[in-house]
């Protein structure tokens, strides 16, 4: 009886240890059942992401601007490291970066840290000799531009996350950037990941980013930085603009941008950090600048095109100066009797004022928009102003006679540059651009980008008239060193006073120095705008930034195979 | 008798052991289907192993490709070629006097 009590006590105590045992699986496996899948899920389930590839940019012939490429970036576990000052001293050593620094992010319980972002490969590689489990690398798109300082402010440059900060990659970025993918991928008992596939397999393909093809010509771009660095080192300028165009399309084929900084170095979009906000602004489109002289073939068509004058009609500029309003403007040289074409030669300003007020204020602002200025071009370039144009009717008396000789009026180099576009192409104002092509990959959503048309400034008879009368600038007049070998050009000087900020008057002393025309000139292939930002010595733009038009002009039209038509006796004839 | 009895012996003994063999022979096909589903699963988690190992090396690869890419486009910035072209292979742009132009006839011309 005792036995039988004595097996029914552990048969009790057996059934009730397995009535808990079911109990708690029952709790375990029906009540807790979500909580504890989810922090299975967690501990044994990883989310791999998977980056997009930030989209590639090209030149106009394939060649490579801007490419992406993965680099290691080093992270730390503070919750596992036990001296985190040995630690951060062995790091700094091949990071080269303070151990304080390190040392106070190593410092905690947190179980991630960035120790350093994007690191150089021979960094990475002493980082994983190290074969520690509490410091590891990362993977991680970075930006590179292969050709350095070329066109640095035109590309701009990406953030340590990889969005476009400025330039082409912050106006596109939302076609560069892609999209990011995932894959769940499972983590075995040593953490190691494995990708288990089949059925239920959960991933999302990376989507890259597109492509872009510009219209810049990455060895006009050369030419054009190289003359221009060239010019800033003889003159001693603060800044100097360079752009060169295609007139039949609005092609933008090099756009220079040159600012002295805290160094001589151009700007590197590899490195941004190096350089000052001024130093990578596309002033070409973000600046307005009083133009000078080189807006006077504006009028010019203008007052042809209304038959105001005729470009042989003779003025009298033989008193130097002219009374308009409560101002007298004088000539920089002595004229005497000229004919308009000489007044545009020789940049006389009492004899284009003449012809100003005989056109009259409402006819000249009417021509001033029909050439775009005081509108956005439209190009796709991030920071464009439309410049500083008054309405006609606010203007003063002697409005009318400074804005014909280029001041009392803002304008951008790129909207200078296209409205000579359109007096190279026979009066038609083309839309700038910049980028002729965006590039799906997967080959679905490419999108051309056309010439596009803003409009008809003037008529083509117009168009020949101003065009013969720039040439003469080149031949005999203000701009004889803009002439290339071998080839006809036609342009305009300009040198324009700087307001001094501290006065509110003009300068004595900083002028914009600028030449603008198209070669060659019966046949223009190109638009190329120089514009120098307060040259020392010599200030005129006959001196400063002429050559300059003249060199990057030769270069580009050799390099386009242009053939010369200006090469005297030189010039063989064959038959094939 | 003794031969029944031993008849009924062997009935009974054949029984018990056709019904053990078939037992076991469940038994053994319940652990061989055990080891080929876990073969099968060790076999997946291996190759999810091959299948990093792989992806790691096709990354590094076109990591190494890319890498090269942009050395080739870096080595190629006219820049650079203009530089080795005129300061280490003195190479000078040729002045006016020295270019003739060949202009070729027109078609229309012949």
């Amino acid at each position: 009886m005792e036995r039988r009590g004595r097996i029914l006590a552990v048969l009790l105590v057996m059934v009730l240890g397995y009535a808990a045992v079911a109990l708690r699986l029952v709790y375990l496996q029906v009540y807790q059942r979500a909580e504890l899948t989810d922090r299975a899920e967690r501990q044994q389930e990883r989310l791999v992401r998977l980056d997009a590839k930030r989209g590639t940019i090209y030149d106009r012939i394939g060649r490579e601007l801007a490419v992406s490429l993965d680099v290691d970036s080093v992270y730390g576990i503070p919750s596992r490291i036990r001296n985190p000052r040995e630690t951060a001293q062995r790091l700094s050593r091949i990071l080269h970066e303070n151990a304080r620094v390190l040392e106070r992010k190593l410092d905690g319980d947190r179980h991630f840290v960035w120790l350093s972002r994007k690191v150089d490969p021979g960094q990475a590689r002493k980082i994983k000799e190290l074969d520690s489990n509490v410091i590891g690398l990362q993977a991680e798109p970075r930006r590179f531009y292969p050709k350095k300082t070329l066109a640095g402010p035109v590309l701009g440059f990406t953030g340590m996350d990889n969005a476009g900060l400025e330039g082409l990659e912050r106006v596109y970025d939302k076609h560069l950037r892609g999209a990011s993918g995932w894959v769940v991928a499972e983590k075995d008992a040593l953490g190691r990941t494995v990708f288990p596939g089949g059925p239920g397999f959960q991933y999302r393909l990376p989507k890259a980013g597109h492509d872009l093809i510009l219209t810049i010509d990455e060895v006009i771009q050369h030419i054009a930085e190289k003359e221009i660095d060239a010019m800033l080192v003889r003159s001693r300028a603060r800044g100097g603009y360079g752009i060169v165009m295609d007139p039949r399309t609005g092609e933008v084929l090099a756009l220079a941008v040159r600012t002295i900084g805290r160094t001589t170095q151009p700007f590197n979009p590899n490195d941004p950090q190096r350089s000052r906000p001024d130093e990578w602004r596309n002033r070409c489109v973000t600046d307005a600048f009083e133009p000078g002289s080189i807006f006077k073939p504006f009028l010019a068509a203008a007052a042809i095109e209304e038959k105001k004058v005729h470009p042989l009609e003779r003025f009298d500029c033989s008193a130097g100066k002219i009374q308009v309003a409560d101002r007298t403007i004088k000539d920089a040289h002595e004229n005497g009797v000229l004919t308009f074409t000489d007044v545009m030669a020789q940049s006389s300003n009492v004899g284009t004022i003449k012809v100003a007020l005989r056109l009259g204020r409402e006819l000249f602002s009417k021509y001033i928009a029909a050439f775009g200025f005081g509108s956005k071009t439209g190009v796709d370039l991030p920071g464009e102003i439309p410049g500083l144009v008054k309405d006609h009717r606010l203007w003063s008396g002697v409005s009318i006679a400074s804005i014909a000789i280029g001041q009392e009026i803002g304008v951008t180099p790129l909207q200078v540059a296209s409205a000579y576009c359109a007096l190279a192409n026979g009066g038609v104002l083309m839309k700038p651009y910049i980028v002729s092509e965006i590039v799906d990959r997967g080959g679905r959503e490419s999108r051309k980008f056309q010439p596009q048309v803003v409009g008809r400034a003037i008529s083509e008879d117009t168009c020949e008239k101003v065009s013969k009368m720039l040439q003469r600038v080149v031949e005999a007049g203000t701009g004889d060193k803009a002439r290339p070998a071998g080839y006809t050009a036609a342009g305009k000087t300009g040198t324009a006073q700087k307001i001094d900020q501290r006065t509110g008057s003009y300068s004595k002393k900083d002028y914009v120095s600028s030449f603008v025309g198209f070669v060659p000139a019966n046949s223009p292939r190109l638009v190329i705008l120089v514009m120098v930002d307060s040259p020392e010595g010599v200030v005129y733009g006959g001196s400063v930034a002429a050559p300059v038009f003249k060199t990057i002009a030769e270069q580009s039209l050799a390099y386009l195979q242009v053939t010369p038509d200006d090469v005297g006796g030189r010039m063989l004839l064959v038959t094939r | 008798m003794t031969s029944r009895v031993g008849d009924i012996g062997s009935l009974v003994f054949e029984r018990g052991r056709r019904g053990s063999v078939r037992r076991a022979l469940v038994i053994l096909l319940i652990v061989a289907s055990l080891i080929l589903y876990v073969a099968g699963k060790v076999s997946i988690v291996q190759l999810g192993y091959r299948i990093e190992a792989l992806e790691r090396e096709k990354k590094e690869l076109e990591r190494a490709n890319r890498s090269l890419r942009i050395e080739a486009s870096s080595l190629s910035a006219p820049a650079r070629i203009e530089e080795i072209a005129t300061k280490r292979m003195g190479m000078v742009r040729p002045p006016k006097e020295n270019v003739v132009t060949v202009k070729r006839k027109a078609a229309s011309a012949e």
